[in-house]
């Protein structure tokens, strides 16, 4: 039997490591995808005042600072006992509409373009950032200007970009002056042109070449988790969850009662948890009967709401579910979803600033500590991200509890790696295009490994070791 | 309005890498600190506390047409010297290990940086900090081998950019 070991991924935040088994025929008989975890984090944590997790969590990752940030703040609202002023909620809302589009940019152009610019079977050296932009250099200078735009709007809504401070218990530390709105609305509104080139680019220039892989790289069947408004429609800063199933009928419940419907299994190899739907009541990654498993992230998020509030990306998610039915299960989906998302973001960033109640003066209201707990949950790039605080009298924490995007992910990007794997390695034989169609997979559902790595190299070396039954080192491929 | 982020429309960026939560490792962001409060420097040197965030930073400098001349990585390196030891590292010289090893600390994108220096003619120079000690769970704390060595390399940045 050989072992390849594809370590550490590349092109995903932090580390993973990938272990692919083969059989005597030279088959793939398990395939293994690895991730850190945060370890600790929940103890360090302890005995310190509620009030300061909203700001240390930022500290957790460097990728998402903007999503801890804002449910660690509406897990503290939570503990308090408190509904945040109406501009409060704009203000959040606002600074994580922003953060989105700069995520789904960086995403889409660094992180995944990388493969459909250059092409899967394109020489490691060149399918990266620098071959993006030697190949579209014009699209490249749009790239860091939309980004710098969403950095320039958080310093002026927030004050902070890089490690976010001003979302606090009871609401917003600081009001938007209308001088800093009128500053800002021509920012987000360059930034939504960009997001409507993106997506034309992506659909007339990019998915059309990659149509075949698309249906047939990676696919699982699974359920989905996502938040929706009490009218079905897709939110990602708050409102209840919606558990649907493979088949598309769905449960909706309230945030707090997220552990009578996600359960925790526990695998030996792994530090990471592999949550899984507890009504099923079970967790089974076989890829011919999965139970239990659900994915979050961009894909899941369109797949459960029954509607956007916004028009371009209504229009998009219209024609999105005409062309693949809902719920759609192909992986690399998830890169179109994303799109969708990053156009949803930077109209409704737009629509936020048009709003004249967000100039309000009302934007806090005072806490008092009191024994609680305090669940804030938001939509984070990457999935669902669940914080969960108890407090005892004087409001210090003795308790906490954070599920994080990727880990939803856990069971699904298993099953798409090895998917992926029994497709296009056979007979023993592998090559380089093959092994990075595998990473295809991975990098759809964008994880996230580096809560507990500051490593965030866009393009880490692949080392692929493939060894004998007995651990002997057969061959070794790598891109350094 | 200037349209080129300030990390890539200087002379010189100085990124203070590292995670505060992972003791030892918090020695780059304390850095940049240091030299944001009690430096200081002259207007085209951009100094910032990268935290876990450098990707991003030097995502848009690879993409952008605009790039700092010079960029001055300081991090934390377990690379076997005495606790609180300051060295350059050449980026040809990162140890095969550093890039593909399963630990928690390593130095930022390694890879990404080495493209800069090839493809880009950006003059990447990382100063590094040999750790005491990188907890395996999260902490606050750092050293004091490793804080006393702060003020140094303040100084031996400053030296650098007088220099240049």
């Amino acid at each position: 039997m050989k072992k390849i070991v594809i370590h550490p991924a590349t092109r995903l935040e932090g580390h993973a490591k990938i272990t692919i088994l083969l059989n005597d025929e030279g088959n793939v008989d398990d395939v293994k995808f690895q991730q850190l975890d945060l370890r600790g984090f929940e103890k360090f944590c302890i005995g310190k005042p509620v009030e300061e997790l909203p700001r240390i969590v930022t500290s957790i990752c460097g990728v998402c600072p903007w999503s801890h940030h804002l449910a660690s703040a509406k897990a503290n609202d939570a503990v308090f006992g408190v509904q945040i002023p109406p501009a409060a909620k704009k203000l959040r809302e606002l600074c994580n509409s922003i953060a989105y589009c700069e995520e789904h940019i960086l995403h889409f152009y660094f992180l995944a373009g990388a493969d459909f610019v250059m092409g899967p079977d394109a020489d490691p050296s060149v399918r990266n950032v620098i071959g993006i932009a030697g190949k579209v250099p014009d699209i490249a200078k749009k790239v860091v200007r939309s980004r710098w735009l969403g950095a320039e709007m958080l310093e002026i809504v927030s004050g902070k970009a890089i490690h976010p401070v001003t979302a606090v218990p009871g609401g917003f530390s600081k009001p938007l002056t209308e001088k800093e709105r009128d500053t800002a609305l021509p920012l987000a509104e360059e930034v939504l042109e960009f997001a409507k080139f993106s997506i034309d680019f992506a659909k007339n220039s990019i998915f059309p070449n990659y149509l075949d892989a698309v249906k047939s790289l990676g696919v699982i069947k699974t359920g989905f988790l996502g938040t929706v408004t009490e009218d079905g429609t897709l939110d990602l800063y708050d409102g209840k969850l919606r558990m649907m199933d493979a088949e598309g009928k769905y449960e909706d419940f309230k945030c707090e009662d997220y552990t009578d419907y996600i359960g925790e299994h526990i695998e030996p190899w792994t530090y990471m948890k592999f949550p899984y739907m507890k009504k099923v009541g079970k967790l089974s990654m076989d890829l011919d009967n999965p139970v239990g498993v659900y994915r979050t992230n961009t894909l899941a998020r369109l797949n459960v709401c029954d509607k956007i509030r916004t028009p371009l990306a209504q229009k998009e998610l219209t024609e999105f579910r005409e062309k693949f039915g809902r719920p759609v299960q192909l992986t690399l989906l998830y890169h179109w979803a994303r799109l969708i998302e990053l156009l949803y973001n930077a109209e409704y960033a737009v629509q936020l600033l048009k709003d004249p109640a967000i100039t309000s003066k009302d934007i806090r209201i005072p806490v008092k500590p009191r024994a609680a707990r305090g669940i804030g949950i938001v939509e984070a790039p990457r999935g669902t991200l669940i914080h969960d605080y108890e407090t005892d009298t004087q409001g210090l924490v003795t308790n906490v509890n954070i599920i994080v995007g990727t880990t939803h992910n856990n069971a699904p990007i298993n099953m798409s790696v090895k998917r992926a794997a029994i497709d296009l390695i056979k007979d023993g034989k592998y090559d380089q295009g093959m092994i990075n169609k595998i990473e295809m997979c991975y990098r759809a559902y964008d994880p996230c490994l580096s809560c507990a790595t500051h490593n965030l190299d866009g393009r880490l070396a692949v080392k692929i070791d493939i060894l004998d039954i007995n651990g002997e080192l057969l061959d070794t491929l790598k891109n350094f | 309005m200037e349209n080129i982020p300030a990390h890539c429309n200087c002379n010189i960026l100085i990124l203070g890498c590292g995670n505060i939560l992972f003791g030892d490792d918090g020695f780059g962001p304390n850095v940049a600190e240091e030299l944001q409060k009690n430096y200081n420097l002259p207007e085209d040197i951009v100094v910032i506390n990268a935290g876990s965030s450098v990707r991003n930073i030097l995502f848009d400098i690879t993409l952008s047409e605009r790039r700092p001349r010079k960029i001055i990585i300081v991090d934390a390196v377990d690379a076997g010297k005495t606790p609180g030891e300051i060295f350059e590292l050449p980026i040809d010289e990162i140890p095969e290990k550093k890039i593909d090893d399963f630990s928690m600390h390593q130095l930022p994108t390694s890879n990404l940086l080495k493209e800069l220096k090839d493809f880009c003619k950006v003059d990447v120079i990382i100063i590094a900090c040999q750790v005491e000690n990188i907890p395996e769970e999260v902490t606050t704390s750092i050293s004091k081998k490793i804080t006393d060595a702060i003020p140094e390399v303040c100084k031996r940045i400053n030296e650098i950019i007088k220099n240049s």
